[in-house]
């Protein structure tokens, strides 16, 4: 048995209301909320939290349970004066090729205040997921985010296993992670590309395009998907990588990031796209961990938190991972962050690959948090993903999900406050943000 | 600036030679491909079960709802469709099991008279974001659609054809059919992945429309779960009445 990744509290033992602490989920029948504490980096489960203090995010987003109709992030004191109106962006014809839509008060040039609307795309994923088994909900689970699919079925999995207390063999943890970082490299590049793209970087985003493209396309050859669909169920395709396999992708691995680094000397090298991005959406410290913020859009506004390191689980556990963390909190911390996460990624594939562990070893699951109940938490490429899954019989009962995005869309109308028109599309495509990742 | 060029001119040119020539197996993974059923693959009831989105019928098997999960690998089946897959008519995407038909180009007639560029716009109707992916990586050099006429426009106003991703969510139906009505005529409609065909693994939920046809008329049908970059290309230039056809027995 393994020691959970976090301390179990009672609720009138706990002060949640403590400068630092954030709530990071909350679960839809109520029974528990997970806090994180930035000052010791520590994690508390709090049983039976009764109602949580009115904090940071709209409750109900950090409860697990996204909207099943439009939602909106309102502004709580909307901006007026003269000549101040309403200006709906989206959800057709956003630009970020995703269907959403913001409601930007403004008097012409300047973005006064921000509400995120979204719920355009929901599914109603989590609603049919009730009394399917495991691998045919993972199927369901891995398109919640086409680009994101390792990190969602992985927590999925994850917390799944851990409600029934099944062994993991060790090798598919591996697999796991592999998967993950392969896919929290291509979208820190997709993210850098997009940016280049606002920023009329031609050649640069070309570049970066192309980067990301072989990536996916190195996750086809070596999963069978180019966006690792199917690659990590029960059941699945899954190629699994024999030692064959493995010989042949160091090769490859060191080749994209060689190329990288000399695409990044030469965006450092481009003064104008380091002036369109510095001081552009800055959220500051101290905002960033009240709104609940996570992932590399936390760590650019200074708190250096990232469930690899503060939640741990194999493999992580067995890897030298650094912390990348810059202060600034604006666009060009968050893409200096995810630079350095590429990097990072790529040495631990390297060391993933390195320690590939026979077979027959099987890897504990975290304790259940209550008699088939399991929750996990893993860093997706956009930051903290919790599941919380209830198992009946052998098939899914209730999912709670907190995802990255839901998390990070306050930061986000944060940031664009007092920014100007032209800054609209940096600012957004930094915090690497997916509408469906909010709808579910 | 010059090491800008000097960057360009060290990677060289990475576009591939499709639609000229064919795709090559580094473009096209596994699951870029359909299913098929290999001779003596097995059948009956337990064949239709392991298919979570009932592609497999005992005697067709439904491309259209195929979502490339690969559960009937194990029983006889293998991705080896063509790349090529998209169709004007929905019914083509249903193939019975024994010998799969072989459709030529020039069975097709253009579908309306785009004869020169192409201009394209993509709606979302609610996609896990993968085929929207999939769509804007036709702009990366690797697949570079600008050489074929082909370009991505903000607005539907400027647009020729309509790419849809996604399964229609109730609250994307309205702004899609501003979008559809938006566009100026002679139009067509590109149906991309298994979401707009027919629900793909959101099928069944009452919800959601399981097909974008039952919303605008659709021309282009695209399978996929996602569909590949190529695959999307190939949609897109069967809409236009240039799309190569690959000769798969």
């Amino acid at each position: 048995m393994t020691r959970a990744p976090w301390t179990l509290v009672e609720a009138d033992r706990f002060d949640a209301g403590r400068a630092d602490r954030a709530l990071a989920y909350w679960s839809p029948d109520g029974r528990f909320a997970l806090y994180n504490d930035y000052r010791t980096g520590q994690s508390f489960l709090v049983s039976d939290p009764g109602p949580i203090p009115d904090q940071g995010p709209p409750s109900w987003w950090a409860r697990g349970a996204g909207p099943a109709r439009p939602f909106s992030l309102a502004d709580p004191a909307p901006v007026e004066g003269y000549g101040v109106f309403t200006f709906p962006y989206g959800p057709v014809s956003l630009g970020v090729a995703e269907s959403g839509r913001f409601d930007l008060r403004t008097y012409g040039e300047r973005i006064l205040a921000v509400t995120p609307i979204g719920g355009f795309k929901s599914r109603r994923l989590r609603a049919g997921l009730a009394g399917l088994s495991l691998a045919d909900a993972g199927l369901r689970i891995e398109r919640t985010v086409g680009n994101f699919a390792a990190a969602h079925v992985a927590a999925f999995l994850a917390a799944a296993e851990s409600a029934v207390g099944a062994e993991v063999p060790l090798e598919e943890l591996w697999v796991r992670a592999f998967a993950q970082e392969l896919q929290r490299i291509y979208n820190h590049l997709h993210v850098i590309a997009r940016i280049a793209e606002a920023a009329n970087q031609n050649v640069g985003s070309a570049q970066a395009h192309a980067l990301a493209e072989e990536m996916v396309r190195f996750q086809g050859r070596v999963f069978g998907h180019r966006w690792l669909f199917g690659a990590l169920l029960p059941g699945g395709p899954a190629r699994r990588l024999g030692s064959e396999d493995r010989r042949a992708i160091p090769g490859f691995l060191t080749g994209h990031e060689q190329a990288f680094d000399r695409l990044w000397s030469l965006f450092l090298e481009s003064r104008t796209f380091i002036d369109r991005i510095q001081a552009t959406a800055p959220v500051p410290r101290d905002r960033a961990v009240r709104l609940g913020g996570v992932g590399p859009t936390l760590r650019a506004s200074g708190v250096a938190w990232d469930d690899r390191l503060r939640v741990p689980h194999a493999p992580y556990t067995d890897l030298f991972l650094t912390l990348p963390q810059e202060s600034a909190g604006d666009a060009l911390a968050r893409v200096l962050v995810r630079v350095q996460e590429i990097r990072a990624s790529f040495s631990l594939l390297e060391q993933l690959l390195e320690r590939w562990p026979s077979n027959g070893a099987v890897g504990t699951p975290d304790p259940p948090i209550a008699p088939g109940r399991g929750l996990a938490r893993v860093e997706a490429p956009s930051g903290d993903l919790v599941y919380d899954v209830t198992v009946r019989a052998g098939r899914v009962d209730q999912v709670g999900v907190r995802t990255a995005s839901q998390a990070n869309f306050p930061l986000l109308a944060e940031g664009l406050r007092d920014q100007v028109f032209t800054d609209f599309h940096f600012a957004y495509e930094s915090f690497g943000l997916v509408f469906a990742e909010t709808d579910g | 600036m010059s090491t800008w060029l000097e960057a360009s001119v060290r990677r060289g040119i990475l576009t591939t030679r499709y639609p000229a020539s064919a795709a090559t197996a580094d473009e096209v993974p596994a699951t870029g491909r359909g299913p098929r059923a290999r001779p003596g693959a097995s059948g009956g009831a337990a064949l239709a079960d392991a298919c979570p989105v009932g592609a497999i019928g005992p005697e067709t098997l439904d491309q259209g709802r195929c979502i490339r999960c690969a559960r009937c690998l194990p029983r006889g089946f293998d991705f080896s469709g063509p790349v090529e897959a998209s169709t004007t008519d929905r019914a083509a995407l249903l193939e019975p099991r024994a010998a799969p038909p072989l459709r030529t180009a020039d069975s097709e007639a253009p579908l309306r008279p785009f004869s020169r560029s192409l201009h394209v716009f993509l709606v979302d109707v609610g996609s896990c974001n993968a085929c929207n992916l999939e769509v804007l990586a036709l702009a990366n050099p690797y697949y570079d659609s600008q050489r074929l006429g082909i370009f991505f426009t903000n607005s539907p106003r400027h647009a020729d054809v309509l790419l849809v991703v996604g399964v229609p969510t109730p609250e994307m139906a309205e702004p899609l059919r501003r979008a559809f009505e938006a566009l100026p005529g002679p139009k067509a409609v590109v149906a991309v992945g298994a979401c707009p065909i027919s629900g793909g693994v959101f099928r069944g939920n009452p919800d959601l429309t399981p097909s974008l046809a039952d919303l605008v008329p659709v021309d282009v049908f695209v399978p996929g779960c996602p569909p590949t970059p190529l695959g999307v290309l190939d949609g897109i230039l069967r809409a236009a009445g240039r799309a190569r056809r690959e000769a798969v027995p």
